[in-house]
């Protein structure tokens, strides 16, 4: 008998003990109040004596030379210590997440609005922006590349060339045709990660040469040896110490503000801050791939799908980035959780002058799932069927193959999901009572009119894969320390807000039975834990916690179980006590730790996983996630605005860890999806961004939010995972915005193929 | 400087002309902060209690430059002038609503200014406090530049005539939350001088006012018996605004984006007239 298993019953079992303890409940946060109160600090928050205040100059332009920088002025100007620009990286003069292809500064050749070009440091932030705006740089503007179709043929925007990555996928049988084919082409536009806190630094150099950057990571290690290799120091004299982070959607902190701050706080041996306006945040962090893809579905007179053939083109930007993961997953998931027998797709990451793209929650997968459930609408029409009917003949199943010749191995409940929310009640009408106080499109205040809303009703299916895919190692490392009746945790897994403290808390509470447990803050002198992304930390760093805790406990059962010949299998520990099965043995932790610190190190590494062949063949996954969602959306048909009056959502998620931080992570990347759906689009006419501010780039608000319905929880157990547990953030995020569509096609009757909806493609035109 | 009277305020104003005067902040502070903005000096209008409220004067109200918008959003100010307080209560969220003032969001004279189409179709008239003493003028002489603020000067008051008659702002934003306009429209119907009055916001820089299309919807009504309209001559008189705020090209198609907020301004136009009279 397993604790996991004794204490996984639930709530109930604990009901006696008060607060909330162990997994399964909903343990609160532990930075839930200072964050609420506003007293929880952030990078933007910190300081040291001395300190200076650095700048970056960026570039006005999307393309252009640089023939000459002139910093000589700005080095003058009183107060400043440092300018630095891309002679002065003493290391490797490239970087990236996944391939080197990014300068720390542009040197020659300016490839995005933005760009960084130099950084100063002054003593007053005031001082250093000035000195950058002083900094003499002539630019001869070259054309900009910005249409991702024309970067094949433009002449290199790069030395490795514009096509960053191209996987054709061949699954089946190329000449299948099915009786029924619908086309179509879709476009999704460039969402922000728009993190609500300012993306802010700082580095202190340290006596020996080296630096320690304060910023908030979200991969503190992948961050230092980058750091590292462009300051030209071994990786073990920069440090990474993660500080609050403010909301991580994507990578953080954009390479352009730790760089230069660590190179400035190198250059002045003083410590340098740095807080990006938003404005620039807008212009340096990655975006969500903009995407143009091109589908043609077949289906027998069924509506069984026969063939699905896609063509899918990212825009990358102007750096690879982790592009090539993006598109990886578009095109493993181009059919969506249907099953196929023939799927020919061509996708293609491509370079160009735009603003650059890289990892937002759900890449390449909500693309793909915006354009092949539009497909599943217009085949449902084409074929007089409901939408919901045509995709529940096609749900994959365990069992299944994926395109990619991947069997699913792990629980895919896709048409108990889909079922779920088709037969979930419908929001009521609002009643005729007071029609002021009805919230219609366009708000409150707005220019709403009840004879003019249309209601509409639509369906969408979306998967995601937990875990880096395509051979990346993915591994976790924790170490659990128990002493004086209290547990503490060391992890290098950053606390984004997605809560793994709190899930790694609840873990210890579980395995060693104490009620006290701490996480520390993370820095990269403990071991590395990898990204916090893609549902990782619930899988590797719980998964090493839970390790090194169980170690932990057998060495403190250990004698015990040996002084009274019994295994360590028939103790439990509960409430800081240790008992036996019969109840004849009952003691503490404490008392048995006996002033004893107890130590123990775990690592957690799934199993791995291919790279994609030449045909997009290959098992690339550990993990897969799904979720259903319905959205029912009003329509204001002559202005084209569209609220979102509810999203239903059924979602498997193999096990329930802490209900209340489910919930949460559910609304929230519900949210985001209708961002995504609705309003969020970050323009680049000719590659310049226009209008980067949260004035100008309007995301949801309270009002836009709708109610979402979390109908069910399929909780089947995925065998390989730690606990069971499925990943929860990513796939809301990555199928609402196609529900949203949906239900906007099924109010309208327009055919909706680009997201964010431009209220033009929600207008009916009065029959004339 | 945080001067206490009106006349204090314009001293001050008068002793360092490079000074501005700062009243919510909502605009001015933003720009401060991002560096686009260097005042030499700012004089504070918060503590100018006779421009924070309203009084009455020969049919007309006068409201303090210093009104919040959420003051203005309230009951008793809504059955005072119904437009105002709904373009109040549509400006922003309640934040923006507690600090920023009526004053401001002329001064600003932002295109998206949710007030400025309200006091157009109003005919406001605005009030100048200078060291040379106090003076009038319409407010679209104002935005339109015909008649700008000389150094020196403070607004002061807004004067806006009573019309104890319906009127509308209706306002179309990319979210249903608060939003900056993408375009708006106020109406009101002036029985006393048998006009109804119309202003386009958001579209150009300064609200416009369609004569033409006031004058032909004016004339359809019986001013005498029941001042209802067809829902035909309300399309109509969408049409017809729309066409006059976003005029066809001679020779080009209009492009995309144009048309939706032509579309937009009709049906905005059209939706303010019909509940006007309705």
């Amino acid at each position: 008998m397993s604790i996991i298993d004794g204490t996984g019953a639930g709530p109930e079992t604990l009901a006696g003990s008060g607060a909330p303890h162990g997994l399964g409940t909903s343990v609160p946060s532990t930075e839930a109040l200072a964050k609420t109160q506003g007293t929880y600090p952030y990078a933007a928050d910190l300081w040291a004596e001395g300190l200076l205040w650095a700048a970056v100059l960026r570039s006005p332009h999307p393309h252009a030379r640089i023939t000459r920088i002139d910093t000589t002025e700005a080095a003058a100007m009183p107060g400043v210590r440092a300018v630095v620009t891309h002679e002065d990286v003493p290391g490797d003069a490239m970087h990236g997440r996944r391939v080197a292809d990014r300068p720390v500064f542009a040197g020659d050749l300016v490839r995005h609005h933005g760009e960084p070009i130099a950084a100063v440091a002054a003593d007053h932030p005031d001082t250093a922006r000035l000195a950058a705006a002083a900094i003499l740089v002539e630019y001869e503007v070259l054309e900009p590349v910005t249409d991702p179709e024309k970067a094949f043929a433009a002449e290199p925007l790069h030395p490795d060339g514009n096509l960053i990555r191209h996987i054709p996928l061949r699954f089946g049988d190329p000449d299948a045709v099915g009786e029924v084919v619908v086309e179509g082409l879709y476009r999704v536009g460039r969402q922000d990660p728009a993190p609500i806190g300012a993306e802010a630094g700082l580095a202190v150099p340290r006596p020996d040469g080296g630096v320690e950057l304060y910023v908030a990571s979200t991969d503190p290690h992948a961050d230092r040896d980058l750091a590292a290799a462009c300051f030209g120091l071994e990786s073990d004299r920069v440090k990474v110490v993660v500080t609050g982070v403010p909301g991580a959607m994507g990578d953080r902190e954009d390479s352009g503000i730790q760089l230069p701050l660590g190179l400035l706080a190198l250059r002045t041996g003083c410590p340098v801050k740095f807080v990006a306006t938003r404005e620039e945040s807008f212009l340096g962090h990655a975006h969500r791939h903009p995407t143009l893809l091109r589908y043609r579905h077949h289906a027998d007179a069924e509506g069984r799908l026969v063939k699905v053939e896609a063509q899918i083109l990212l825009d990358a930007g102007a750096y690879a980035d982790s592009s090539s993961d993006a598109l990886a997953a578009a095109v493993a998931f181009a059919a969506g959780p249907y099953v196929v027998p023939h799927v020919f797709v061509e996708g293609w990451a491509v370079r160009t002058n735009n603003p650059p793209s890289g990892h937002v929650r759900g890449e390449g997968a909500l693309q793909v799932c915006t354009a092949y459930e539009g497909q599943m609408d217009k085949l449902a029409a084409k074929l007089g069927l409901e939408p919901a009917e045509v995709r529940m003949r096609n749900v994959l199943a365990t069992g299944d193959m994926l395109p990619t010749g991947q069997t699913v191995t792990c629980p895919a409940p896709v048409g108990e999901l889909l079922k779920a929310v088709r037969d979930a009640d419908l929001p009521p009408l609002p009643d005729g009572e007071d029609e002021s106080q009805w919230l219609l499109p366009g708000g409150l205040s707005g220019a709403g009119e009840p004879g003019a809303v249309r209601r509409g009703v639509g369906y969408a299916l979306g998967m995601v894969h937990v875990l880096g895919a395509e051979g990346t190692d993915e591994v976790s490392t924790a170490t659990v320390r128990v002493h004086d009746g209290r547990a503490t945790v060391i992890c290098a897994a950053v606390e984004t807000g997605q809560g793994f403290t709190t899930l790694a808390r609840q873990i210890v509470q579980d395995v060693l039975g104490v009620d006290e447990v701490r996480v520390l803050p993370s820095d990269t002198d403990q071991p590395p834990a990898g990204p916090a992304a893609r549902g990782r930390h619930t899988w590797v760093s719980g998964g090493a916690v839970e390790r090194a805790a169980k170690m932990v406990r057998t060495q403190l059962l250990q004698p015990l179980a040996a002084k009274f010949g019994m295994s360590v299998e028939l103790l439990t520990i509960a409430d800081g006590k240790i008992t036996s099965y019969d109840g004849v043995l009952s003691t503490t932790v404490a008392e048995t730790l006996d002033g004893k610190e107890l130590w123990a190190t775990a690592q957690c590494r799934p199993h791995p996983t291919d790279r994609l062949d030449e045909n997009g063949q290959g098992d690339a996954f550990v993990g897969l996630t799904f979720c259903a969602v319905r959205a029912v959306v009003d329509v204001d048909i002559e202005l084209g605005s569209v609220r979102v009056v509810e999203l239903a959502v059924a979602q498997d998620v193999g096990r329930i860890l802490n209900p209340r931080q489910l919930a949460a992570r559910i609304e929230a990347g519900v949210t985001q999806g209708v961002g995504m759906a609705l309003m969020e689009d970050l323009r680049a006419p000719r590659g310049v961004v226009k209008r980067p501010s949260l004035t100008g780039y309007p995301m949801p608000t309270a009002l836009d939010a709708p109610d979402v319905r979390i109908v069910k929880l399929v909780e089947e157990r995925d065998v390989v995972a730690p606990f069971g547990a499925k990943a929860v953030s990513a796939v809301p995020v990555v199928t609402s915005p196609a529900a949203v569509a949906a239900a906007v096609r099924a109010a309208t009757g327009r055919p909706v193929t680009r997201l964010p909806i431009r209220p033009q493609a929600a207008v009916v035109k009065p029959r004339t | 400087m945080l001067p206490s009277s009106l006349d204090e305020a314009v001293a001050a104003l008068a002793a360092m002309p490079s000074a501005v005067p700062v009243a919510g902040g909502t605009d001015l502070m933003a720009a401060v902060n991002s560096g686009l903005l260097r005042p030499a000096a700012l004089v504070g209008l918060g503590r100018i209690s006779e421009i924070r409220g309203w009084q009455y004067a020969d049919g007309a109200a006068l409201l303090g430059a210093g009104l919040t918008h959420a003051r203005m959003g309230r009951p008793d100010f809504a059955a005072l002038i119904p437009a105002l307080a709904a373009a109040a209560r549509s400006a922003g969220p309640p934040q923006i609503r507690n600090a920023g003032t009526l004053g401001g969001n002329i001064a600003s004279a932002a295109p998206t200014g949710d007030a400025l189409p309200v006091l157009a179709a109003l005919e406001a008239g605005v009030i100048l406090a200078g060291p040379d003493g106090d003076r009038e003028l319409p407010i679209s002489h104002l935005l339109t530049g015909m008649d700008p603020m000389r150094p020196g000067e403070l607004l002061a008051f807004v004067r806006i005539p009573l019309l104890h008659a319906p009127q509308t702002f209706l306002k179309s934003t990319g979210r249903t939350g608060p939003g900056r306009a993408v375009a708006s429209v106020a109406l009101v119907v002036d029985p006393a001088r048998r006009q109804v009055r119309c202003s386009v916001g958001a579209v150009a820089p300064v609200p416009l006012r369609p004569l033409e299309a006031e004058q032909w919807v004016a004339g359809l009504i019986d001013w005498d018996g029941e001042r209802t309209l067809a829902d035909e001559a309300c399309t109509a008189f969408g049409e017809y605004v729309a066409a006059a705020c976003i005029p066809d090209q001679p020779g080009v198609e209009l492009p995309p984006a144009a048309v939706q907020l032509r579309r937009t301004v009709a049906a905005l136009s059209r939706r303010a007239l019909g509940r006007a009279l309705a």
